[in-house]
């Protein structure tokens, strides 16, 4: 038998393939241990190195060495153990002894394929490059020529309307006794339409987003409607509902989401009868942006007791949404069909309006929807949205950015005339370098009635460590090491929900704010500037005569 | 009649300079009027421009005219901008007033507005006394800093907004006799204002919607209902002693200047009639609350009131509803350490087909227990001295982690340091019988563990002597003879029935079968495998070669070229021992990379062995002692060897012992197809002896479970890693061999060498020593302590503390 050789360095890795590379401070680590107790991907551990020094301290050569074991904090070389660089070390190590450093010349990608599997993530798309609607100006401003408003003295109103908009015209008005009124016995169906804030909170479901997680941003938007008067709306995702919630008087500020997995549904059928309102809305899902073309996935590591009752499946199993409703095979009979169904399960009192990833066929689907009387509006999500899990290239390579596609769709409507009939949502990195407000009001002076954000309230009110340089972006695996994506209790329970719905509350203040910040200088203080696109500039040629916009510079 | 004149002159500019002259000359006349002086806005049907009334009244004033009255005709900011000179300039406004009426104001100017007054009246006053005895419609007193403004009738909308105070002065003051309009004293910085709400225009509201927005500084007193004001920047309060003080003692002057000090006693009758807003500080609003309700409060009082207790997951979650930090310590980590002493197998003792666990004798000599730890070799083999000394390839050592560092243990010297013990004590007699067919080193083992465990052993040899290969195949300068003699004297202490001479037939085989309850087959491969090819009847197998050596023939070689077909290591025995006959060159051949490897190689090489491959061969002209190859080659060859393997006989056996390819077929624990028959050693194939002796001590332990009625496999560890051994805390070591050394060079691979490196790390003080009855210790973990760092699993020099999820 031939002994095996010993190999040393052969096939490891260099510290400089990996994403992160961990800077350890030695002359400041006391060897506590935090760092290493949390790393959600035990990314570093600790060992021990020798260090040896040899002396000559005499008048002519006199050797001596001194040698000590010293005890260290080193990074794992191992690609399955990448360092995600979340920075959690960071965050709790009382002395700033460690931290992770984007390392630009990382291979990371070629390598993390381990076992023929492409790279699986969370997160969003990785592209640090500003978005065209970070581009957006605002340059329509009323100086002299009109009479300006101001922001802080005046009094605004931003809403928006969610649900088809009948025209007058095409309403059973009577007038009774000198006033305007509704005939109720007319057989004209009169669609249903909810006021409410034109930013909403999009689709993550209770699994995707931890207990807490999804409850804080519920919190959130009740106490945004019931204290500070501001109808924000909040988007189950397709895990269903907690019956308590279900069947609370809440209820009527959550659009219920159902997507092809059909998660939950049974237990929010069941709910309908012990309804006390009724939902905002009913969102189908067709697209997530982040992935189009890619099915909804709950890995098996996160189908854990709670999410096996609220969305009625067995435990430890991998919950997949499929990437198309497997009843429906073509456009007619996917629109009609659901809308039909789900408008029927409340009695057609709830707006229903689907929502698809931004592809360049979405001029298709709304014209189908434009046709169709029971369709409450259209929700585009572009690629930048935010997602539980995906593959890679799925997030970082698939997808249609927003405004030229939200923007294309709503001159479609302006062509018709029903720019003010049929709302569009519009959703995809709203938000995505903080700039909240100002992507809200480009999207809607591009002509979105409205926007959903996802990833920028998770950043915003739960402190997300992720970004476009693939920080952390641990939310497929469970192992979010803030307690947002993740179902280990272990984990979610740092997360206080009180305080994930305090910064709900703050941060749709301090859009508010700003929307009135971007509104009063263009005069706008009543009606939502819907399609106002001569109040914005782009400094760049081409994205201003795609979009049919000024161009500035 | 003169100013009268002098502002028809005055209407053409090119007469402007000569008009001013004129005046100069007659300024003290016009002083002296005794009759108010009076400017008219309106000369002869023309309105006169505002620049040319402004000019006219400050000519006036510069030429001493101290009172003057205006008959105005919406002229824009008249009577503002006088520039003090320390006197007082009155002036009365009748007519129409138009914008701006005193806008730029200044101490000294006193305006008196027999009427109503146009927007923005008192316009960036800064220290005009402005009294109106009328309404003052929009803007009134806008960015006003000092002086005041008295208005008998209400305000308009906007009024008081953007007021100052400058430190300097006195703050701006305006009294308001009614009410006044929307969006009062927005942004107003500074000053008092005064609404007395004597019949005010909307009854409901004497401040008027929105009023305060953006206030900063300031005080207004009003009297009589309101609207709300804005919340945000001022404070609704009661007025005090002080502000009573300063309103009653002013109001005196407000009434008297607008002609009203009949309402005296009505408004001054209680300062409960009276409120004041006064604007936030900037240190109370830091201070505020940024939310009406703090998001608790909102889920204790309306959220779990209406979703129930504990939220809308409380009914699904099976644990604390409370917050968690990161840094957890108990149940609440999310990993916790192990010490996993034992738990994994050294390398040594995983390599070692016996199993012999060499790190335990390391631990024996650093306790300085030497003979203890030599005796433990014995539990596992019978052979010590001349296996693990002599012949072994020593697969522990080759694994050995020392060796990562610097040399391996020297397992092997420390089993020849168990030559001269004696055997170790046998258990009590269990009357148990087992038949071992073969006395070569996987019968002798298999004996050998039997009967250590107190069971009656038959040991059936065919040729005159125990060993097997060890002693008729294996050269004597490899194995001193007299080594394999002394451990076969220590085995014959066991008392184990030795049946030499006997070779088993099938007839022998069934009365073996019938008289044991098991029965052990470890005949081994006796015959030399030969591949046929042209002369192949001319070549003699290694088997016999080397077994004729060892009883002592001589094979006349000298001079001799002699080629040996395959160069495993029994082909390398072979050809030291062909030079040893005194060959003149031993040359080895082998279709394949050579599997020769260790003591045999170099042995024989040394010797001056040539190994040539690959090498098929064709045929072996036997007259022309010449071998050739498939290749084309030939070498001289006056003697070939072939040394392809063994084969073992297995006539004896009954057909129910299923075979495959000529060996016994045997499952993991190396049962044949008869659950009472084992089979071990090369008769399942062939590997070297210590392989032989190993499988001899498992299935001594499998049959001894079985024969005592608890059938299960030994038990097998899993081998650590070399990476969970800490190589670091050991220096590279030199000198020579002694058992003390060694102890402590060794590693103590997977097995806690109590050296106390985890207790003093742990920066948690987590992890203590607990020494049990009888001197048996373990290191413990203090669960509301430990925070699940890792630090005991990363330092441990010996691998024993592992991380484990904490579930």
């Amino acid at each position: 038998m031939e002994p095996a050789s010993r190999l040393d360095h052969n096939h490891k890795l260099s510290l400089r393939e990996f994403p992160y590379i961990i800077r350890w401070r030695d002359d400041r680590c006391k060897r506590c241990g935090s760092c290493t107790a949390v790393c959600p991907v035990k990314a570093i551990e600790p060992t021990v190195k020798v260090m040896r020094v040899v002396r000559s301290e005499g008048p002519v050569p006199t050797p001596s060495s001194v040698r000590q074991v010293v005890q260290i904090v080193e990074q794992v070389k191992d690609m399955e153990r990448y360092c995600t660089g979340c920075g959690t070390c960071t965050l709790v190590c009382p002395n700033e002894a460690i931290e992770p450093e984007l390392n630009p010349q990382s291979k990371f990608l070629h390598y993390k394929n381990k076992g023929g599997d492409g790279y699986k993530r969370g997160g969003r798309r990785n592209d640090p490059s500003v978005s065209t609607l970070d581009r957006l100006k605002f340059t329509r401003i009323s100086m002299l020529t009109d009479p300006a408003l101001d922001a802080g003295r005046h009094e605004f109103r931003i809403r928006t309307l969610l649900g088809r908009v009948t025209a007058p015209e095409q309403m059973p008005l009577q007038v009774v006794d000198g006033r305007l009124q509704l005939d109720r016995r007319s057989e004209t169906f009169i669609p249903p339409v909810r006021e409410i804030y034109p930013i909403m909170i999009g689709s993550m479901s209770v699994g995707a987003l931890s207990p807490p997680m999804w409850e804080g941003l519920a919190m959130g938007v009740a106490y945004l409607n019931e204290v500070e008067g501001m109808p924000v709306v909040m988007c189950s995702g397709e895990g269903g509902m907690p019956p308590r919630l279900l069947r609370s008087r809440y209820l009527k500020y959550f659009i219920i989401q159902i997507a092809s997995g059909y998660f939950g549904w049974d237990e929010i059928v069941r709910s309908i009868p012990h309804m006390v309102e009724d939902p905002a809305a009913i969102e189908i899902k067709y697209g997530q942006g982040a992935k189009p073309g890619d099915g909804g996935l709950l890995m098996a590591q996160k189908v854990l007791k709670l999410i096996s009752k609220i969305r009625g499946v067995p435990q430890f199993v991998d919950l997949a949404s499929p990437p198309t409703h497997q009843t429906k095979y073509s456009i007619e009979e996917a629109v009609a069909k659901m809308i039909q169904s789900m408008s029927m399960a409340w009695g057609f009192r709830v707006p229903v309006y689907p929502k698809i990833s931004g592809t360049k066929t979405a001029k298709a689907v709304l014209n189908n929807l434009a046709r169709n009387p029971y369709a409450a509006g259209l929700c585009i999500d572009g690629e930048d949205g935010g997602t539980g899990a995906a593959y890679n290239v799925s997030m970082d390579k698939m997808g249609h950015p927003i405004a030229s596609n939200l923007r294309e769709c709503y001159l479609d409507l302006v062509k018709q005339g029903k720019q003010n009939e049929l709302p569009l949502i519009a959703a995809g990195g709203v938000g995505k370098k903080g700039n909240l407000a100002a992507n809200a009001a480009a999207l809607i002076m591009l002509g979105a009635s409205g926007v959903a954000i996802g990833k920028y309230i998770m950043q915003a009110a739960a402190d997300c460590f992720g970004d476009e340089y693939n920080r952390c972006n641990l939310c497929n695996v469970g192992k979010c090491p803030r307690g947002i994506t993740t179902q280990d209790p272990k984990l979610y329970r740092r997360l206080d929900s009180d305080k994930v719905a305090e910064r709900v509350v703050e941060v749709f203040k301090a859009a508010d704010t700003e929307l009135k910040k971007i509104f009063a200088p263009m005069g706008r203080s009543t009606e939502l500037p819907i399609g106002m696109s001569d109040g914005l500039s782009v400094d760049d040629k081409a994205i201003a005569e795609r979009l049919g916009i000024s161009y500035a510079c | 009649m003169r100013a009268k004149k002098k502002t028809v002159k005055s209407k053409a500019s090119d007469v402007k300079l000569k008009g001013r002259k004129q005046q100069t000359k007659t300024a003290m006349p016009l002083a002296a009027q005794s009759s108010p002086f009076t400017i008219r806005g309106n000369v002869n049907g023309q309105r006169v421009p505002s620049r040319i009334l402004e000019e006219q009244i400050q000519e006036a004033v510069k030429h001493g005219v101290r009172e003057m009255r205006i008959m105005a005709q919406g002229q824009h900011g008249i009577g503002g901008r006088i520039w003090p000179s320390g006197e007082i300039i009155k002036i009365t406004v009748e007519g129409t007033a138009g914008q701006r009426l005193g806008s730029m104001g200044m101490d000294g100017t006193e305006i008196l507005v027999k009427g109503s007054a146009s927007d923005d009246v008192g316009w960036i006053n800064c220290g005009a006394k402005i009294t109106v005895l009328g309404d003052v419609t929009n803007g009134a007193f806008n960015a006003a800093a000092q002086g005041i403004l008295y208005v008998q009738g209400g305000g308009g909308a906007r009024c008081d907004t953007m007021t100052k105070r400058n430190p300097r002065f006195e703050p701006p003051q305006s009294w308001y006799f009614r009410g006044v309009g929307d969006s009062f004293a927005e942004f107003k910085a500074g000053g008092i204002a005064v609404i007395c709400g004597v019949r005010p225009r909307n009854p409901e509201n004497v401040l008027g919607y929105r009023p305060c927005v953006g206030m900063v500084g300031g005080t207004i007193y009003f009297r009589g209902p309101i609207r709300g004001y804005s919340e945000r920047d001022v404070k609704l309060l009661d007025l005090t002693d002080q502000d009573w003080d300063w309103l009653t003692t002013n109001m005196k002057p407000f009434l008297a200047a607008i002609d009203r000090m009949s309402y005296y006693e009505e408004l001054t009758r209680s300062s409960q009639d009276w409120k004041k807003l006064m604007a936030y500080t900037p240190q109370e609003k830091m201070a505020r609350k940024k939310l009406h309700m703090s998001t608790t409060e909102f889920r204790k009082n309306s959220w779990e009131k209406a979703v129930g207790p504990g939220g809308i997951f409380a009914e699904y979650l099976d644990h604390d509803l409370t917050i968690l930090p990161y840094i957890t310590t108990g149940k609440e980590r999310r990993n916790k350490p192990l010490w996993a002493n034992e738990k994994y197998s050294p390398p040594c003792a995983y390599a070692c087909p016996t199993l012999i666990p060499s790190h335990q004798r390391a631990t024996l000599i650093r306790q300085g227990l030497l003979q203890e730890s030599l005796e433990l070799v014995l539990r596992y083999s019978p052979l010590p001295a001349t296996v693990c000394g002599q012949i072994c390839p020593n697969l522990c050592m080759n694994s050995c982690t020392r060796g990562l560092i610097d040399k391996p243990l020297a397992i092997d010297k420390l089993g020849s340091m168990a030559l001269d013990l004696p055997a170790p004590r046998k258990e009590k007699p269990t009357n148990h019988r087992v038949a071992v067919i073969g006395g070569g080193p996987g019968g002798l083992s298999a004996a050998w563990q039997l009967a250590l465990k107190g069971h009656t052993v038959d040991l059936y040899e065919a040729s005159g002597k125990l060993g097997g290969k060890i002693e008729h195949c294996i050269p004597r300068e490899r194995l001193p003879h007299q080594i394999l003699e002394k451990e076969l004297s220590r085995f014959a202490e066991l008392g184990v029935h030795v049946h030499l001479n006997t070779l088993i037939d099938r007839k022998k085989y069934d009365a073996i079968y019938k008289g044991h309850e098991i029965v052990i087959i470890a005949v081994g491969a006796q015959k030399g495998r030969v591949i046929a090819f042209p002369g192949s009847e001319h070549v003699i197998t290694a088997y016999d070669f080397l077994k004729e050596a060892n009883s002592g023939k001589i094979h006349a070689l000298k001079g001799k070229r002699v080629i040996v077909i395959g160069a495993g290591n029994v082909g390398m025995d072979v050809a030291s021992e062909a030079y040893n006959f005194g060959a003149d060159s031993v040359i080895a051949v082998d279709i394949q990379k050579p599997a020769a490897f260790g003591k045999e190689m170099e042995a024989a090489t040394s010797k001056g062995t040539q190994i040539v491959w690959p090498k098929l061969t064709e045929r072996y002209d036997h007259t022309g002692k010449k071998i050739h190859f498939k290749d084309g080659s030939s070498l001289d060859a006056d003697m070939v060897v072939i040394s392809v393997g063994d084969v073992p006989v297995l006539d004896f056996l009954p057909p129910d012992i299923h075979t495959e390819r000529g060996w016994i077929a045997v499952n993991n624990v190396n049962q044949t197809s008869d659950v009472k028959v084992f089979a071990i050693g090369d008769v399942t194939g062939l590997g070297l002896v210590t392989h032989a002796i190993g499988q001899g001590r498992l299935v001594a332990e499998t049959v001894h479970y079985q024969m005592m009625h608890a059938p299960r496999a030994p038990e097998l560890k899993q081998v650590i890693p070399y990476e969970k051994v800490k190589r670091e805390y050991y220096d590279v070591c030199t000198g020579d061999f002694s058992a003390e050394r060694e102890g402590h060079k060794c590693l103590s691979c997977a097995a806690c060498r109590d050296c106390h490196m985890c207790e003093s790390t742990c920066y948690w003080g987590a992890i203590s020593r607990v020494e049990h009855e009888g001197g048996s210790y373990e290191y413990v973990v203090d669960e509301e302590k430990c925070i699940g760092c890792g630090f005991c699993a990363g330092i441990c020099p010996c691998g024993v503390w592992e991380m484990v999820e904490n579930i």
